[in-house]
């Protein structure tokens, strides 16, 4: 099982100044794939991942990196974006790329080849002697990714990757994730923002006042729902009302619930049968929203639309 | 993963190039230039001042003929001493009432007399307080037996014409060099202690910069703290060596441009094992001092958030340094007993005190064991910092232990 697991994680723990940030955590990210943890901010996801890497030692619990039980012994096939990005500013984009793949192990001199590679073929090959501090935000942002892939790593962790990041860049960012992960990477993210998840991952971990609410497929965590039914009806009554489901609930013209468990069909020849006049009819599949939302609470769900510290500097 | 010299050659070498690729080095480099200029000048101006504030003055209240035999004497004795040896004389017409005159005279704050001659070469007196007796009362002593030795040979009609000395130039003298021993070994004590304090401080504002901007967090997912510790030293040593040896070059030039290099050789001032491994020992302390201050300096100056903290988490460091520095003074001073040996053992004092020791004493094998005993000393202040960086800065308690950084050494 190890062998095919690029993260494995049991019982992780860890609490600062005498408060839980993270109770017993259990992971396991197949090798591969796309692994999102989804949690709103203060959920506890930087502190895993931080305890993954190695970069604090939790309380209790342990974990494997790449079937490394000291991640550091697997630092030259890890990458990691940190939330809060660190560069030195008075670097050269080339090589600051460079710089961060030797503390992987990478010759600088690769390095640099590597880094300008990236540069041009990303449309910033004007910047490849230019210093970190001469860059925007988001442009420095791309270049810590660029260091954190620069040394090919198997596994990439990325903590909150999209935070600070234009619409633009934040879609140039799923691509790359995209291609490292059909390149056999591993790629595991922490996220505030479902849809980022919702698109890219094939799993998901989440998880709400450090602990672990639901771990598994995307797939699985909307199959926990039932399908939603929007229906909009010319007549406001009628015997039809008795066909619908007691959970049903009025969104604006529309009714809205779960699709029952006994079929559609039945509940259509009800409806018209009892003369409800169907206007509009939509049976949709839930969103991972509306999963994270049954799964983590209402309250939890909020807070995921909170920007995040990060996001909150980029507006100021 | 990388081992710890790897990993830590990786810090290093960007810690290294970023500094001597930036306007701080320049400073660095001038340093040296600021800080002897200003403390020669200070120190000239200051010491000419203070001395010539220092020196008394006494007012010559007697005849004309005896004024001007003793200002002559001042001035043949000055002639081979220095003009601050001797007090100042003033020379004042006798009143009626020469006792009366005396005490008026010292109590007038602005002729600032410390005693008053009255009287005659053979009878003289002198007025002023006891506690002049040591300093003006014995100079003045001097003064007036000159004086009066001139005053007999001149009435004898004898004059002596000065002879001057024949000089058999030897190597050495070991009174004279064990003076000028004992001088340089606190000499090479000062500059080390002096370079390792402004290059700790330098390192430590440098990590807080990269805790500032986060990059100590991609660091530490990267390699062991303990590199990033032992990389930021050795660097901060590199760039303080290259300093060291550029200021070297310069001077060496100097040296042979003028000569001087050939009269710099000769002078019977050597330490005492030697100067090729005096030079090596004193890189050698230099490096261990600057290891253990900076491993110290790194820990806890580590937990300042920004710069200007830097300087009040630092100051009981350099208190205690002023301390170590001290200490390592008995190891100069003292002829045995056990404040020497607290000093050579104490590891923050060991270098200072065993450069003082490669100057006074000719063994080697006391070195050999105290580099051994300081390298020891930095593994352990490295790896205490980095437990203690990871404790309250990175917030990570649980497994830590002084040995990881061997086993890291290890693989």
């Amino acid at each position: 099982m190890q062998g095919h697991l690029a993260i494995e994680a049991h019982g992780l723990v860890k609490s600062f100044d005498g408060k839980d940030a993270v109770r017993g955590i259990d992971l396991a990210v197949p090798e591969g794939s796309i692994y999102g943890i989804l949690g709103p901010n203060g959920a506890g996801k930087t502190t895993i991942l931080r305890m993954l890497l190695g970069i604090i030692e939790p309380d209790s619990g342990r974990r494997a990196l790449l079937g490394h039980e000291r991640p550091l012994e697997a630092a030259k096939i890890v990458g990691y974006l940190p939330e809060e990005r660190g560069l030195y500013p008075a670097m050269t984009t080339r090589e600051a790329i460079a710089f961060m793949g030797a503390l992987r192990g990478l010759p600088l001199e690769v390095g640099r080849k590597r880094g300008e590679i990236l540069l041009r073929e990303n449309g910033l090959g004007d910047y490849v002697d230019k210093p970190i501090k001469t860059l925007s935000k988001g442009m420095a942002q791309t270049i810590q990714l660029f260091g954190t892939i620069v040394h090919k790593p198997k596994l990439v962790v990325l903590d909150e990757p999209f935070s600070g990041l234009d619409a633009i860049n934040q879609g140039r960012l799923e691509h790359l994730i995209r291609d490292e992960a059909a390149a056999g990477t591993t790629i595991i993210f922490s996220t505030h923002v479902i849809h980022h998840a919702e698109r890219l991952c094939e799993r998901i971990a989440i998880i709400a006042a450090g602990q672990i609410r639901f771990e598994g497929l995307v797939a699985e965590a909307r199959d926990r729902l039932r399908p939603q039914v929007r229906l909009k009806t010319r007549n406001s009554d009628g015997p039809w009302r008795e066909a619908l489901p007691a959970a049903a609930r009025r969104d604006g013209d529309f009714w809205q619930f779960e699709s029952p468990r006994s079929g559609i069909e039945p509940l259509l020849k009800a409806l018209i049968d009892g003369g409800a006049g169907i206007e509009e009819l939509s049976i949709e599949r839930p969103g991972l929203h509306d999963a994270f939302v049954a799964i983590a609470g209402e309250a939890a769900a909020r807070e995921m639309e909170k920007p995040s510290q990060t996001e909150l500097e980029v507006a100021a | 993963m990388m081992s710890l010299f790897e990993a830590s050659w990786v810090i290093a070498r960007r810690d290294f190039v970023a500094t001597v690729y930036s306007r701080t080095f320049i400073i660095f480099l001038l340093m040296p230039v600021f800080l002897f200029g200003v403390a020669f000048a200070a120190g000239q101006a200051g010491e000419n001042a203070d001395r010539e504030a220092q020196q008394a003055q006494v007012a010559l209240v007697a005849d004309s003929q005896t004024a001007a035999a003793l200002q002559q004497a001042r001035e043949t004795l000055t002639a081979h001493t220095s003009e601050l040896s001797f007090p100042r004389l003033r020379a004042i017409a006798p009143a009626e009432r020469p006792a009366i005159q005396a005490r008026a005279l010292l109590a007038d704050e602005a002729g600032g007399y410390s005693a008053v001659f009255t009287g005659t070469l053979d009878h003289p007196i002198l007025t002023g307080p006891a506690k002049i007796d040591d300093s003006v009362g014995r100079r003045m002593q001097l003064i007036l037996d000159e004086a009066r030795t001139r005053s007999a040979l001149s009435n004898a009609h004898v004059s002596i014409a000065p002879v001057g000395f024949g000089r058999v130039l030897t190597q050495e003298a070991a009174g004279n060099l064990r003076s000028v021993r004992h001088l340089m070994a606190r000499g090479a004590q000062i500059v080390i202690f002096t370079v390792t304090l402004l290059l700790a401080t330098m390192m430590v504002t440098n990590l807080i910069e990269e805790k500032s901007n986060k990059v100590i967090e991609v660091l530490a997912a990267c390699v062991p703290l303990d590199s990033v510790f032992i990389g930021k030293l050795v660097a901060t040593l590199g760039v303080s060596l290259l300093g060291l040896a550029l200021w070297s070059g310069i001077l060496g030039i100097l040296y042979l441009f003028t000569q001087v290099l050939a009269d710099w050789v000769s002078v019977p001032v050597a330490p005492a094992i030697g100067w090729p491994i005096f030079i090596v020992l004193a890189l050698l302390y230099f490096a261990a001092n600057f290891m253990l201050l900076g491993a110290i300096f790194l820990g806890v100056g580590a937990q300042a958030s920004n710069v200007k903290e830097i300087q009040t988490i630092s100051m009981p460091i350099t208190i205690m340094q002023v301390m170590v520095l001290l200490l390592a003074g008995t190891a100069v001073s003292a002829g045995g007993g056990f404040l020497p040996w607290a000093a050579y053992l104490f590891p923050l004092s060991s270098p200072l005190s065993m450069i003082a020791l490669a100057v006074q004493s000719d063994s080697l094998w006391p070195h050999l064991l105290a580099l051994a005993w300081q390298l020891l000393w930095v593994a352990i202040f490295v790896r205490l910092a980095t437990i203690l960086f990871r404790q309250t800065v990175m917030k990570s308690g649980g497994r830590t232990s002084l040995l990881p950084m061997l086993r890291s050494r290890r693989a």
